[in-house]
């Protein structure tokens, strides 16, 4: 029995080791390996309509070279789902997309799981210690919604108040006072005293206050998604006007075990050229109905 | 009064009587419990009927759920249980192997081996297997192992119920009468030989009937893996398609109803078994 038991062991440290040194010879760095791979595998977050969602009527082609625990383009849809397929297109790439929980994308050390973020990421120091990040590809206001009825007209009245967000946001990091994002694109300051309640996205804030739960009286969160909220006919209203304005960007993992800078040159000239010949503005009136990728002046 | 004959036709034995009017009672109760099945069922489809019924002044509301929304995703959300069960399946096929070595070693009179058994179910006990999920997802990467997200699951879920189920295999080996080992020692069996042949065929009796209902309880907690994202079974696929579309309860519904079905099938198995392993008793 010892001695089945000491064989079985060694088999299982034996897999583990070799598992461990497996794996094909690394490409000299991540672009070369991407171009190698025929694949980029972009991550993203399919809570969000219009940004990313599922596509519920796709099928994942037969002859995809996406691993088998990543989307294909096939059977995802939304403008950040469409900036990544047509900067997988101009990489001569095909595009896969990995859906991690939003804050493991932000926490950075990625673990070669996936290779950039598109998934409508915020510019912001804290964040850019552990990734770096491209120029952005649109824009957007945060803002502040309450249920219609609340009786709240503006930013101070909700002092006191308790306020949803979605967790590791930078809506988060607003209403605890510690947002860092450059001083010209903080518009407003947080209301005194709110009791912050973090979820696991905004659209269960949303959801939360539509099926009448009290537990606050509002939430923080992208004007895109307030919008959304608002055409799926939610009893909310947003007060005031933007909080602070968002840059949003591709993110790449610092901590990847390739070096990235030509990956990062080669997207910031994807993106700036994607700009300039109004593929991304037309991907914006397409899915939000409004052009949200002029920098705001 | 007729001499008394044997009973081939006609009126029947008191034993025959007494018979019949037991099965009358087990029939009639295996009736009303269906019947108050149904009635149950029904109570809790009314409940989400988005019915109002006005009773004077006082209405009873039962909860709306949006049809079209329900019609048009639950084919997305379906292709999910064959996800769960691959998963449940695979996961409890480590679990069984790792259970059976750490109810071996639990057996045995060697320090280290008993050491490692019981340190493995202690700290896997001692810990959620939410946390599990997480560890084995962010961990293992930095030691070089970059599992696939399904493999990461499997493992954490094959390594939780490993632990749980190393109880129930202990239990079931200790079951077996001391009087059997010795009398394979005594015609001069190995203790290997012993264990293979008479000891673990006797265990398996008492261990998979409540291995099966472990399989059962897995397939539900496979739905904790959707946390990282990266497996795409019933929960998670109901969880996104329900953000998205701001309809969340419908989503839940769905897989709700698909877990109960996919737990009535295996419950409906797993008594066929109980019912075939009970054959051997006496």
């Amino acid at each position: 029995m010892k001695k089945l038991f000491t064989i079985i062991s060694l088999i299982i440290v034996a897999t583990l080791v070799l598992t461990a040194c497996g794996g094909v010879p690394k490409a000299k760095d991540l672009l070369t390996e991407i171009q190698n791979r025929g694949t980029i595998v972009v991550s993203t977050d399919p809570n969000y309509e219009p940004q990313s969602f599922l596509n519920t009527k796709g099928k994942r082609p037969a002859d995809t070279k996406c691993p088998s625990d990543t989307l294909t383009t096939a059977e995802m849809q939304g403008f950040d789902v469409d900036a990544a397929v047509e900067i997988g297109k101009r990489l001569g790439v095909e595009t896969c997309f990995a859906t991690p929980s939003w804050d493991l994308v932000t926490a950075g050390s990625w673990a070669d799981k996936w290779d950039i973020s598109l998934g409508s990421m915020t510019i912001k120091p804290a964040r850019a210690k552990v990734l770096y990040f491209t120029v952005p590809y649109y824009y957007y206001d945060a803002v502040v919604a309450v249920k219609n009825d609340a009786g709240i007209t503006s930013l101070d009245e909700l002092s006191g108040k308790a306020l949803c967000v979605a967790t590791a946001t930078t809506y988060e990091d607003w209403l605890n006072g510690v947002l860092d994002l450059p001083t010209e694109d903080i518009l407003a300051q947080p209301p005194a005293n709110v009791t912050v309640v973090p979820l696991d996205t905004d659209q269960e804030c949303a959801q939360a206050i539509n099926v009448g739960r009290t537990d606050f009286v509002g939430y923080v969160t992208a004007s895109t998604v307030v919008a959304a909220n608002l055409a799926q006919g939610f009893p909310i209203v947003q007060i005031g006007g933007p909080v602070y304005r968002e840059r949003l960007a591709v993110a790449i993992d610092k901590s990847a075990s390739l070096p990235t800078d030509t990956l990062l040159a080669e997207l910031n000239s994807i993106i700036t050229t994607m700009h300039a010949d109004g593929t991304l503005a037309q991907f914006s009136i397409q899915w939000f109905g409004v052009d949200l990728t002029q920098e705001p002046k | 009064m007729s001499p008394k004959t044997p009973n081939t036709s006609g009126s029947k034995s008191q034993a025959d009587l007494i018979y019949e009017a037991q099965m009358r009672v087990k029939s009639r109760f295996a009736i009303g419990v269906a019947i108050s099945w149904i009635v149950m069922l029904m109570l809790l489809v009314f409940l989400f009927s988005s019915t109002n019924i006005a009773l004077g002044s006082f209405t009873l509301k039962t909860i709306h759920l949006d049809k079209a929304f329900i019609q048009e995703n639950i084919a997305f959300i379906a292709s999910g249980v064959e996800v769960t069960i691959g998963i449940s399946a695979l996961s409890i096929l480590l679990a069984t192997f790792l259970a059976l070595l750490a109810a071996l070693g639990r057996l045995s009179k060697f320090p280290p081996i008993y050491a490692i058994s019981t340190f493995y179910v202690s700290l896997i006990r001692g810990t959620p297997l939410y946390l599990q999920i997480f560890f084995f997802f962010l961990a293992l990467p930095q030691v070089g192992i970059i599992l696939p997200g399904l493999w990461a699951g499997v493992l954490a879920l094959g390594l939780n119920y490993g632990a749980y189920m190393s109880e129930i295999f202990r239990a079931a080996l200790s079951s077996v009468g001391k009087g059997q080992r010795e009398a394979a020692l005594a015609i001069g069996m190995t203790p290997g030989q012993t264990m293979r042949r008479i000891v673990i065929p006797q265990a398996l009796r008492f261990a998979i009937p409540p291995t099966s209902n472990e399989f059962i309880a897995m397939l539900k907690d496979s739905a904790l893996v959707s946390a990282t994202g990266f497996v795409h079974e019933l929960m998670w696929r109901a969880t996104k398609v329900g953000r998205a579309q701001f309809h969340n309860l419908e989503a839940l519904i769905v897989a709700a109803v698909f877990y109960w079905i996919m737990t009535l099938v295996f419950s409906y198995f797993q008594n066929l078994l109980e019912t075939r392993m009970s054959r051997g008793e006496r």
